[in-house]
């Protein structure tokens, strides 16, 4: 087999709780004393491999540890030990255009979203127009993004994110935007990129999805792997376990 | 700090984008757009110099000119930081979602305002000009305006350095924002703008044997040597009228400029490492 395209090996993260809310003076000054933050861990230990060309979906309760896994892949957040390796480019698939600015025209957000997922200005442009005509926007493209609406911004982002030609795709709860026709071209783009030897990882509730796009699921449960295997054996323990009423939670 | 700085460079890219996409955002919705860095600063000089000139008597020759050469500075230099503190925080969305180097936020911001302080500068040289040109005799253009890059880069030094470590310290506490624009009110009544460098000196209040330690004191404020220095370089030095009294110009004090520019080095040093120290818990704030 060849290398995996991402790997963890035992990754463990903390959290810092405060229940005392954003800082303030009281804790600031109480500091000192006694350091009351709690620890939360988030991932307790989780290994696995994601070969190149895969797509991997992990399913699990809300404070499962599903976000954290996708910010440490991201690299947004540092895991506390374990290690973790990513073959090639990531691109966090951003939910509604989060990295859209409200003022700024649709080109000029592209161009920043491109940039800002690792493109140079110069590959943006060869790739603009193929974004603009896969989004459907060519009409606003030059109006300012807050004028476009919540489906058009969806569109956008997704456009971006798929073009940038990332090795790897996080995808967070958001798999296909828009209305009918504009999610079988999602699904037609997202085979695609698996075809060109594209990684996927992506979180879902939506068991849908998971079926038509995933090759293998993760079933994340308080920070550790409980179960894997393929979304056809998987997902109806899964679905039987979710029925059930949380023990002990 | 080396590989940061390596990081830094290999997403250069981003930080030109950022740059722009600040320029562009910052005047995007009024119709004067640009003007609004002159309108603010012109005002403020024009008032400042009305009321010198008839309220306090002042009758120093060319009053406008050295308000506008410290002012200026001091502008950029409150507006770049005011920026930076809340830089992080605006943008943690993205944040939360991306990984670049996170420095690049507070630059951009930086780097954003350093433009529009440097294009204000180019209309102050215009404003020379068109007094030159009305009351033509002795050219305002001088030889030591060439030593405006060099402050240009001290004041950049000292600002990205202030700005990257109240950007840090403001993600985990925003108190620091209210504080820092207290220091900033503060500062400016330490700084040379409306009142001149000469005046700490020959102040009535202090003995005579201390002055010259309190114009050294004062002078170590990197920000009120930085102002003295850009209005010895950018402005003819002229006697100093206050009432009925006349006080001649001190010459620059290359001495205290080389401290403050030492100070402004090592304040960008440690402003980047406690930058970089904080980042990886800005998303994970308690």
């Amino acid at each position: 087999m060849n290398e995996p395209a991402i790997h963890l090996a035992d990754v463990r993260k903390e959290f810092m709780l405060s229940h005392s809310g954003a800082a303030s003076i009281k804790t600031l000054l109480l500091w000192w004393k006694r350091r009351t933050l709690e620890r939360d861990e988030v991932l307790r230990g989780v290994t696995f491999d994601v070969s190149p060309g895969e797509c991997v979906a992990v399913l699990g309760r809300n404070g499962a540890g599903k976000s954290t896994l996708l910010g440490l892949l991201a690299r947004v957040i540092k895991p506390t030990s374990g290690e973790i390796a990513v073959r090639g480019r990531i691109a966090p698939l951003l939910e509604l255009g989060a990295g859209f600015h409200p003022d700024l025209t649709g080109v000029e957000n592209v161009f920043f979203n491109g940039v800002i997922l690792g493109l140079t200005r110069k590959e943006v442009a060869e790739r603009l127009d193929r974004i603009v005509d896969f989004a459907e926007v060519r009409r606003h493209i030059d109006a300012p993004v807050r004028t476009y609406s919540s489906g058009m911004l969806a569109r956008l982002g997704f456009a971006i994110a798929v073009h940038v030609d990332a090795d790897v795709l996080l995808i967070d709860e958001v798999l296909a935007v828009g209305d009918y026709a504009f999610e079988q071209k999602c699904y037609a783009k997202i085979e695609e990129f698996k075809r060109n030897g594209g990684t996927i990882l992506f979180v879902s509730h939506e068991m849908q999805d998971v079926r038509r796009v995933a090759d293998r699921c993760l079933w994340l449960e308080r920070g550790r792997i409980v179960d894997e295997g393929a979304p056809e054996e998987l997902i109806p323990r899964y679905e039987a376990a979710m029925a059930r009423p949380t023990e002990g939670l | 700090m080396r590989s940061e700085i390596q990081e830094l460079w290999r997403f250069r890219e981003l930080l030109v984008s950022m740059v722009q996409r600040e320029l562009k955002i910052r005047y995007k919705n009024s119709a004067f757009g640009f003007l609004w860095s002159l309108i603010v600063p012109l005002v403020t000089v024009v008032v400042m110099t009305l009321v010198f000139k008839f309220f306090l008597r002042n009758g120093t020759e060319n009053f406008s000119a050295y308000v506008l050469a410290a002012y200026l500075p001091y502008m950029f230099f409150q507006f770049a930081l005011l920026d930076s503190a809340q830089s992080v925080l605006g943008a943690i969305q993205l944040v939360k979602k991306i990984y670049f180097p996170r420095e690049i936020l507070p630059l951009s911001l930086i780097i954003g305002n350093f433009i529009h302080f440097v294009l204000a500068l180019g209309v102050f040289f215009l404003y020379l000009l068109a007094v030159w040109i009305r009351h033509p005799g002795i050219s305002p253009f001088r030889a030591e305006m060439l030593w405006l890059p060099v402050l240009l880069a001290i004041n950049f030094c000292l600002a990205a350095g202030i700005g990257l470590l109240c950007a840090a310290l403001n993600t985990f506490y925003e108190d620091v924002k209210y504080f820092l624009s207290v220091i900033l009110y503060v500062t400016f009544f330490l700084c040379p703008i409306m009142y001149f460098s000469e005046d700490v000196l020959y102040s009535k209040m202090v003995p005579e044997g201390q002055r010259e330690l309190l114009y050294t004191i004062y002078h170590l404020n990197p920000i009120a040597m930085l102002c003295t220095a850009y209005r010895k370089v950018l402005v003819a030095p002229g006697p100093i009228k206050q009432g009925a009294e006349t006080i001649a110009p001190i010459p620059l004090d290359w001495g205290l400029l080389g401290v403050t520019a030492a100070i402004s080095v090592a304040t960008l040093v440690f402003g980047y490492w406690t930058f970089n120290r904080l980042k990886w818990r800005f998303v994970e704030r308690p």
